[in-house]
């Protein structure tokens, strides 16, 4: 049966996507899925440093769709897990030098091959973003509850409906709990009413995530991280996993049930 | 300092501020009519009214509202006086 082809994107930059890609697709391979994390924000290459892999890089997605190489020769094998490999980006090249065409074909190969296929968008509603969503049959909105990052989010919704991409999914980042207490920060059920999408998660707003991309390595390679424990739920619910969605919420209580849930 | 920026705009909490904007802000870019587009709306329905009534132009507003549920074409339209036979 072929892979899941899931693309990661957000309209807004720096909401958190490539953070995204890097902890849903290792957290599955954890799970021992076969995964392939792509970068497609050509010119502005970034998984591979999320990732810790910057200094492996000799061939990238551009040479495999231009037939420089085999697709095998510029998968990068992640550092930890076998099973996880990341095709970078091309930084001296320019978005419009692929086609929605190739990256469909692309993606159905690497489908065949990969349980797991995980698109990292570049932001923005261009060419990138088309031939980031042409081979896709899922979609993870990626926004921030801030009015910017969530008008963006609803256009690429309605974008990513008008391409025809079945399943969508919202994940809510940089959630910061004290602030929607005190009515300073739209609520979860505040963005999703604007959105109308469904919930994959919400990760908490944490300074582990920039600890993590500081070292190159994914935050749920972490035990005791909260964030790292959203990115886990929602790779787990990806994965058709039934998690209820208050999973990671503060207090003793959801603490508590967590530790007889595990 | 935050407690400056409320008094400065009212009192509402800002949460709550921004999720009334967004839901007009997105309603608006997802019905994808411009402002010329109203504005032609406007001038059609001061149009038709002027068959029947005589109406202050100036003062006609038409706006789009999101209700829980549904979306409201809103209109506040002055009335100058209403012909007795309507042509």
């Amino acid at each position: 049966m072929a892979g899941k082809i899931v693309v990661v994107t957000s309209g807004k930059g720096g909401v958190g996507k490539t953070t995204t890609v890097a902890n849903l697709g290792t957290t599955l391979a954890k799970k021992k899925y076969n995964v392939v994390l792509i970068d497609t924000d050509i010119g502005l290459r970034n998984l591979d440093v999320v990732m810790g892999l910057e200094n492996r890089i000799v061939y990238n997605l551009v040479d495999i769709i231009e037939g420089k190489c085999r697709k095998e020769q510029a998968m990068i094998r992640d550092r930890k897990l076998s099973n996880l490999c990341m095709i970078p980006a091309a930084q001296t090249r320019e978005k419009n030098c692929i086609t929605e065409e190739q990256m469909k074909e692309l993606c159905s190969n690497l489908a065949a091959e990969f349980d797991y296929v995980f698109i990292d968008c570049p932001a923005g509603i261009e060419q990138g973003f088309k031939n980031a969503i042409a081979g896709a049959d899922t979609a993870v909105v990626v926004t921030t509850p801030e009015v910017s990052a969530i008008r963006d989010a609803d256009r690429v919704i309605g974008l990513l409906e008008a391409a025809m991409v079945r399943q969508i999914s919202l994940i809510i980042n940089r959630l910061n709990a004290k602030m929607v207490k005190r009515g300073d920060m739209m609520s979860t059920e505040d963005i999703i009413s604007l959105l109308s999408v469904p919930l994959l998660g919400v990760v908490p707003e944490s300074e582990e995530v920039v600890v993590s991309t500081n070292r190159g390595v994914p935050l749920v390679h972490d035990r005791s991280s909260k964030a790292g424990a959203a990115f886990r739920s929602m790779a787990a619910r990806l994965d058709g996993e039934t998690i209820p969605l208050d999973g990671n919420s503060q207090g003793i209580f959801g603490r508590m049930k967590r530790l007889i849930w595990n | 300092m935050l407690g400056i920026l409320r008094r400065i705009w009212g009192d509402g909490a800002s949460g709550q501020v921004a999720r009334k904007r967004m839901q007009f802000v997105l309603m608006h870019d997802r019905i994808d009519i411009t402002p010329e587009m109203m504005e032609a709306l406007k001038n059609d329905m001061i149009k038709v009214l002027s068959r029947y009534m005589e109406v202050e132009c100036g003062s006609v507003k038409v706006d789009l509202e999101q209700g829980k549920d549904f979306m409201a074409l809103i209109s506040n339209v002055q009335v100058k006086r209403v012909y007795r036979h309507s042509t």
